[in-house]
């Protein structure tokens, strides 16, 4: 496992998510996965390139989704995954992997990030841009939040 | 630098005289000139302008509390701090209001010049890629689907995108970074995919994980020459495309509403590919 990828997205969860008004943040499992991955709910993947290119994507279940974007609203009632839902879920993955980027920079790694790009569905297979994932899951506040990394 | 309309915030007449004439000679528009924060609070709303300097010592306040009552009501409008006083600690707090550079007095033509032209290359970049874009992702589609799978290939712009699409099946995303950042998505169904992998590698023994890799590798030369057409433009872009990230499933939306973009349907012989591809704007953080 090359905690090196994985360190600066965990650094940005535990940095970004209390500064949200979450409480919680447990990292659960950390993981080496192959190319393919399911997920259902809703994904983000946002582009990387720099000193080290890939990608990263982002899986939450759709009710943890519809809380983290009530959180991230303020204790806005979130019945439905709408666009204004969408927005915020997709702000928070720019977030993450923006702060991720400010951690790989303190290793003398410059990276830049592409905007995200938000899948909804159920058993979504994803491939990768690499053989190898990181994954991290993490339980939010009771939320799990599954981030897969692949960078070369 | 010529269209850009600026509003001069300072206390002092002789300097705003220095500043207009610096400038006038850069064939800049002066809008409006203001000697304190409540005039200036009043004359930005009036004129908005594109750029405002702003000193920042005024006699009803601070340059910075002036910066954060503008930015409130004025978003596009960008603000350049020109004042006697200068330390890290101004700096930081200027930066914070949401000022985007910091010019120290006496200012030099060259200085001023560089910095206006360092805050407002981005907007003419944009311009660029705005106008070019579609053209480029179409010209670079059409060839490689010619060259490749041949046959009939028609291009249709879908006039008014929803904010989300639903998959044919198999879907490809691919970031492109630069000083405007993007994205491209390409989606097809699987039968579609499989039919011009096997066309391409003229076997028909090709499974579908085949066309997952044919898929990737396809957007990313799609990607990759729009973006080379692009930068060849403007080198200033410096567009590059982060690796593909394929999806498969049923029933898989995707958002595309959330930025500027724009959406193809290919029609080919072997069926219809969906291509989505949009920009946003970037913006200079501090100069």
């Amino acid at each position: 496992m090359d905690v090196a990828i994985i360190n600066p997205f965990i650094a940005s969860v535990t940095d970004i998510m209390p500064q949200l008004g979450f409480e919680n943040i447990i990292l659960k499992e950390q993981s080496e996965k192959s190319k393919k991955i399911v997920a259902s709910g809703i994904v983000l993947t946002l582009g990387i390139v720099g000193d080290k290119k890939g990608n990263v994507a982002y899986a939450i279940d759709t009710e943890g989704a519809k809380q983290i974007a009530s959180i991230m609203m303020m204790g806005m009632p979130v019945e439905e995954l709408d666009d204004m839902a969408k927005s915020a879920i997709s702000e928070l993955s720019n977030m993450l992997t923006a702060n991720a980027a400010i951690n790989f920079s303190n290793d003398n790694i410059t990276v830049d990030i592409s905007p995200p790009t938000m899948l909804t569905g159920e058993s979504i297979e994803l491939s990768m841009s690499r053989e190898q994932v990181m994954c991290v899951e993490f339980d939010v506040d009771g939320i799990k939040i599954e981030i897969n990394v692949a960078l070369d | 630098m010529e269209n850009i309309r600026v509003m001069i915030v300072d206390d002092s007449t002789f300097s705003i005289a220095v500043l207009k004439r610096m400038l006038q000679k850069d064939g800049i528009e002066i809008v409006a000139t203001a000697l304190n924060v409540k005039e200036a609070i009043q004359k930005a709303q009036e004129t908005k302008p594109d750029l405002i300097t702003m000193d920042m010592t005024l006699p009803d306040g601070d340059g910075i509390a002036c910066t954060k009552e503008i930015l409130k009501h004025l978003h596009d409008t960008k603000i350049i701090a020109i004042s006697a006083m200068m330390d890290e600690e101004i700096i930081q707090r200027a930066r914070k209001v949401g000022i985007k550079g910091y010019l120290q007095k006496p200012v030099d033509q060259t200085d001023l010049d560089a910095a206006i032209e360092r805050l407002f290359e981005g907007e003419e970049l944009y311009g660029v890629l705005k106008n070019n874009f579609e053209e480029a992702f179409k010209e670079s589609i059409f060839s490689f689907l010619k060259r490749e799978i041949g046959g009939q290939v028609v291009i249709e712009k879908v006039v008014e995108h929803a904010m989300t699409t639903v998959s044919s099946g198999v879907s490809v995303a691919i970031g492109i970074i630069g000083r405007h950042d993007g994205r491209l998505i390409m989606d097809m169904s699987e039968s579609t995919a499989l039919g011009m992998t096997r066309k391409i590698l003229q076997d028909e023994g090709q499974q579908i994980d085949d066309a997952i890799n044919f898929l990737s590798e396809f957007t990313n030369v799609i990607g990759g020459n729009a973006c080379s057409l692009l930068n060849g433009l403007n080198r200033s872009l410096g567009l590059r495309v982060s690796p593909p990230t394929v999806f498969r499933g049923k029933d898989i939306t995707i958002s595309i509403g959330d930025i500027m973009s724009e959406s193809f349907v290919i029609k080919t012989d072997l069926g219809d590919v969906f291509m989505n591809v949009g920009f946003q704007k970037g913006d200079v953080e501090w100069m």
